[in-house]
C-alpha cells in the first residue's frame, strides 16, 4: 500500500513537467486559433476580439498559470472552437475509445497468445514460419491500409459490416459489435503481431528452464506443462507490453478513428491540433499522460501476481 | 481560408449534368411524406449558433433549422423569407413587412420585436462574428408586430443578400437565454425552420426532426435529417455506396465519372459562386513588380488545370465574379490560354516560392503550375506547410505566392471588396489601386443594378490586368445522392436546403 502511495506521489513532478511540455509545444507551434475560428469571416477587429476572448493577448506565462490554476481546481476549461467544456469533450468520447481499444486488445490477445505459444512449442515447423510471417506482415502494414482494405472488401463490396460510425454498447449490443469489429481488427493487428512475437520468444526461453524439465520428469503432461507451468511465466514480458498498450488506449487510435469515423478521443485530439484548440489538446495530452503512468503502476503490480519472486516491500 | 482544400475539392466535382441514368430525381413523381435522410458533412461543426459561426458546413445545417429574413432562388435572385415584402426605395431606411403567424420551435412568436432583438444581438454580442456583416445597420425600428424599418448609417446595396445568410437568421431569444453557455452546442427550440434540433453528438452525428407546424404549409416532407461528419472525401464516397449516407456535398473529382455511370446514384451540378486560384504578394519582391505578376498570369494554363487536376469539373475562371452571378462579365478574357512566349517577353528569369498544403490535389496542382511556369523561364519553388501555419503566413502577408480559394458570396461585393479594396480583410496580396477602391465603393452604395454591374466590370478588368491574384477555375455546386432522393434543388451557394426534399 505504501508502495502505491509512494508511486502516486512520484507522479506529481512528472505531471508538472507534462503540463509545461504540452503547453509550450502547442502554444509555440505556428498558427493562430483566431484565424481558424474566424475562417472566411476574418477581419482585424474580429481577430483582436477573439484574441481577447481567449486570453491570447496575455503573456505566455500568465496563460500557463491561469490554465494550471484552473486544472488544479478541477476546471479543465472550455474548447476554444466549440465552447464545449473540455472535460465533457473528453469524457463524451471516452466510451467509444475504450470500446474500440478493448476490442482491439482482445483481438490481439486472443490471436497472439495461442499463435505465439504454438510457434514456440513447434519451433522451426511450418506453423512457426507461417505465424512469424503473419506477424511480420501485421507489424509492417500500416493500420490505415488494413482499415481501407477491410472497408472496401467487407463493407463496400460484401456489405457485411456497416461503414464506420459508432453505436454505444449500452444502446444496442449487437449493432455495437457489428460496428466495432472492422476498426478493432484494423487497430489490433499490429498489436497481435507484437504480442505474438513476445509470447513466442519468452515461451522459448521459459521452456528451456530447469523447472520445466523437472515438471516433465515428474510425469506432467506436455499440455499441462506448456499451458500451466510455462505460459504463466512466459507472459511477464507480454504483460509489460500490453500494459503500455492499455495506457495507449486513452489517447485513442488517431488514424483508425479517422478512417472509420469513430467518434473517439483520438479524432478529437487530431481535430483539436489542426484547429489549434489549445485547451482541448492540453486536456487530452494530460489525460493520456496520467493513463500511461497509472498503466505502468498497474503493470508493476501484476508482475507480483504473475511471479511471486517479484515483490515490492 | 479554411475553404482552400474545400473549395478545391468542390471544383473537382464533375461538370456535366445528368445523374448517370439514376433517374427519379428532381420534381419527378408526387412528393411523399416520411422517411429520414442522412447527409455527410466534410468537417465537424464548431457551433450551432449563427452569431459565432464561421464555417460553411455550419451554414449548411443552419438553413434547415433557422429561417432567414430573405432567401434566394436557384438563380440567386432575392426572394421572400421571414420578410414577406420590402421597400428599399429610401437607401437609408429599408421597410420590411414580416410573415405573420410564424412561431419558433419553442412556441414563442416571431415578430418585429424579435427581429430587432436578433439584429441587436448580432451587432453587440461579445462573441459575435456578424458585426462586420451588419456594420451598415444603425438601428431597427419596430413599427408593429409585422413591420420593421432598418435604419442604415450609409447606403448598402449588399444588405438584402447579407440577410439571406447568418446575419439574417432569426432565433427565439427565449431559447437562447434558456440555453445559456451551452446554447451553441444544443440550440433546442431556437429556430423556426423546417427541422428542429434534437441532439448533437460531436464527431458522430447531428439529428434534426420535422417541424410539424412549419409556416410553409405542407413542408417539410421528411420526418428528419441526420448529419454525419466524415472528414475524408474517400470515406464519404464509401459511406454513400454502403448506404450509410443518402446525400453528400463533395466527393473527390476522380470518383465523379464512375459515380455518374452507376445507376444507383445521382450526380448533378450547377456553377457555384466561389473562385479558385492563387495570390501574388504585391507588397514584396518579386511580385511588387506588376510585370512579373502578369508574366505568371500569362504562363498558367487554366485549361490544363481544369482538365488534369479537376477532371473537367467546373469552368475556367477569368476573374472573381462567376457565371452564376448577375454581375458576370463574359467579355473579360484578359488571360485565357497560356502563352509562354508572351509571358517571357513580359518578364522572365525570376524565382518565387508558392505556399500550399499537403493535400494531394494541391500538390499535383503545384507541380503542374511549376512545369507550366518553367516553360516561360520562371522558377516556382513549392513550399508545403501544415494548414494552420500556411493560413497564418498567408493572412499575415508572409508569402510570395499562396494558393487560396474562396467559397463565394451571393452578392458580387462579397467576392471582390474584401479581397482587393485597399486594406480589405482578405487583401493578403497588399494590392492597392485608388481607382479600383472607388469603383468598389460606388458599387456598394448604388441601388441601380446596371450601374453596379458597370462598376464591377471596370474593377474586375483592372484587378485581373494587375494580377494580384491569378484566377484559374470556378467550381460547381453538386447533388450527390442515391436515387431515393427527390425534389432536390441545386443552389449556386453550395447549401443543401432540405425542406422540399422527399424520399421514395
Amino acid at each position: 500500500m505504501s508502495y502505491i502511495l509512494r508511486r502516486l506521489v512520484l507522479m506529481l513532478p512528472v505531471a508538472f513537467l507534462v503540463t509545461v511540455g504540452v503547453f509550450m509545444l502547442i502554444h509555440l507551434s505556428p498558427g493562430d486559433p483566431a484565424l481558424i475560428i474566424l475562417g472566411e469571416d476574418r477581419n482585424p477587429e474580429a481577430i483582436a476580439q477573439v484574441h481577447q476572448e481567449l486570453g491570447l493577448d496575455k503573456p505566455l506565462y500568465a496563460q500557463y498559470l491561469i490554465w494550471v490554476g484552473h486544472i488544479i481546481h478541477g476546471d479543465w476549461g472550455r474548447s476554444i472552437t466549440t465552447h464545449e467544456p473540455v472535460w465533457n469533450a473528453i469524457t463524451d468520447r471516452l466510451p467509444a475509445t475504450l470500446e474500440l481499444g478493448i476490442a482491439a486488445l482482445l483481438w490481439s490477445l486472443v490471436v497472439a497468445i495461442p499463435l505465439g505459444t504454438i510457434a514456440a512449442v513447434r519451433r522451426g515447423s511450418a506453423a512457426d514460419r507461417i505465424a512469424t510471417g503473419v506477424s511480420v506482415a501485421g507489424v509492417s502494414v500500416p493500420n490505415f491500409f488494413i482499415g481501407i482494405v477491410l472497408i472496401y472488401v467487407l463493407s463496400v463490396s460484401a456489405r457485411i459490416f456497416p461503414f464506420g460510425g459508432y453505436v454505444p454498447i449500452t444502446q444496442d449490443p449487437w449493432e455495437s459489435l457489428r460496428h466495432v469489429i472492422l476498426p478493432a481488427i484494423a487497430l489490433g493487428t499490429a498489436g497481435t503481431a507484437i504480442n505474438m512475437r513476445f509470447t513466442r520468444s519468452s515461451m522459448i526461453e521459459v521452456l528451456n528452464h530447469d523447472y520445466i524439465r523437472t515438471a516433465r520428469a515428474k510425469g506432467a503432461s506436455w499440455r499441462r506443462v506448456v499451458f500451466v507451468h510455462a505460459l504463466k511465466n512466459a507472459l511477464i514480458p507480454v504483460v509489460t507490453i500490453v500494459g503500455l498498450q492499455i495506457g495507449g488506449i486513452i489517447e485513442g487510435a488517431v488514424v483508425t478513428e479517422t478512417v472509420f469515423t469513430w467518434p473517439g478521443v483520438g479524432r478529437l485530439a487530431v481535430e483539436s491540433i489542426f484547429n489549434r484548440d489549445y485547451t482541448v489538446v492540453q486536456g487530452v495530452v494530460l489525460l493520456a499522460a496520467f493513463s500511461y503512468m497509472l498503466a505502468n503502476l498497474a503493470v508493476d503490480l501484476v508482475y507480483g501476481w504473475l511471479d511471486p519472486r517479484i515483490s515490492y516491500a | 481560408m479554411r475553404r482552400v482544400a474545400l473549395g478545391f475539392i468542390l471544383v473537382m466535382l464533375a461538370a456535366a449534368c445528368g445523374g448517370g441514368g439514376g433517374g427519379g430525381n428532381g420534381g419527378g413523381g408526387t412528393p411523399k411524406n416520411g422517411g429520414t435522410a442522412t447527409i455527410a458533412l466534410e468537417s465537424e461543426l464548431h457551433t450551432l449558433d449563427p452569431m459565432d459561426s464561421s464555417l460553411l458546413v455550419e451554414r449548411e445545417v443552419f438553413y434547415n433549422m433557422y429561417d432567414s429574413l430573405f432567401t434566394i432562388d436557384s438563380s440567386l435572385a432575392i426572394k421572400p423569407g421571414l420578410v414577406k415584402t420590402w421597400d428599399t426605395s429610401d437607401p437609408l431606411n429599408y421597410k420590411f413587412t414580416l410573415q405573420s403567424g410564424v412561431k419558433y420551435h419553442d412556441g414563442t412568436p416571431f415578430n418585429g420585436a424579435s427581429v430587432k432583438a436578433n439584429i441587436e444581438r448580432y451587432k453587440t454580442g461579445a462573441t459575435s462574428r456578424r458585426k462586420s456583416d451588419l456594420s451598415s445597420v444603425k438601428s431597427v425600428e419596430v413599427t408593429d408586430d409585422t413591420h420593421v424599418i432598418f435604419h442604415l448609417g450609409k447606403p448598402d446595396s449588399t444588405l438584402l443578400a447579407t440577410l439571406v445568410d447568418r446575419a439574417g437568421m432569426m432565433l427565439s431569444l427565449d431559447a437562447v437565454s434558456k440555453g445559456g453557455q451551452n446554447f451553441s452546442l444544443a440550440p433546442a427550440g431556437a429556430g423556426s425552420g423546417p427541422f428542429e434540433f434534437v441532439e448533437w453528438k460531436r464527431n458522430d452525428h447531428l439529428t434534426l426532426k420535422k417541424n410539424p407546424s412549419y409556416w410553409r404549409s405542407g413542408l417539410p416532407y421528411l420526418d428528419g435529417v441526420t448529419y454525419r461528419a466524415i472528414p475524408d472525401v474517400n470515406a464519404i464516397l464509401a459511406a454513400l455506396k454502403t448506404g450509410d449516407i443518402d446525400i453528400a456535398r463533395v466527393i473527390a473529382s476522380k470518383d465523379v465519372a464512375s459515380l455518374k455511370t452507376d445507376s444507383n446514384f445521382i450526380y448533378k451540378d450547377v456553377p457555384a459562386i466561389g473562385f479558385n486560384g492563387f495570390e501574388l504578394n504585391a507588397g514584396t519582391s518579386p511580385f511588387n513588380d506588376p510585370a512579373k505578376r502578369q508574366a505568371v498570369a500569362l504562363a498558367i494554363d487554366r485549361y490544363a488545370i481544369l482538365k488534369d487536376i479537376q477532371f473537367n469539373i467546373g469552368v475556367v475562371a477569368y476573374g472573381p465574379i462567376p457565371p452564376s452571378s448577375w454581375a458576370f462579365d463574359s467579355s473579360e478574357k484578359i488571360y485565357d490560354h497560356a502563352d509562354a512566349s508572351k509571358a517571357k517577353s513580359t518578364a522572365t528569369g525570376f524565382t518565387f516560392t508558392y505556399k500550399t498544403t499537403s493535400d494531394p490535389v494541391n500538390q499535383q496542382l503545384a507541380q503542374l503550375m511549376q512545369s507550366e511556369l518553367s516553360a516561360a523561364g520562371i522558377t516556382m519553388q513549392i513550399q508545403t506547410e501544415e494548414f494552420a501555419t500556411y493560413q497564418q503566413e498567408c493572412a499575415n502577408h508572409q508569402f510570395q505566392a499562396c494558393g487560396v480559394s474562396w467559397s463565394g458570396r451571393i452578392d458580387p461585393d462579397g467576392n471582390i471588396y474584401a479581397w482587393w479594396h485597399t486594406g480589405g480583410s482578405f487583401n493578403d496580396s497588399l494590392y492597392s489601386n485608388p481607382q479600383v477602391d472607388q469603383w468598389l465603393e460606388d458599387a456598394r452604395t448604388t441601388a441601380d443594378q446596371a450601374k453596379r454591374k458597370q462598376d464591377y466590370d471596370n474593377a474586375q478588368k483592372q484587378i485581373v490586368q494587375d494580377a494580384p491574384y491569378v484566377f484559374t477555375t470556378f467550381g460547381v455546386s453538386a447533388q450527390i445522392s442515391d436515387t431515393k432522393i427527390h425534389g432536390f434543388t441545386l443552389y449556386p451557394d453550395l447549401m443543401i436546403r432540405m425542406a422540399e426534399v422527399w424520399k421514395s
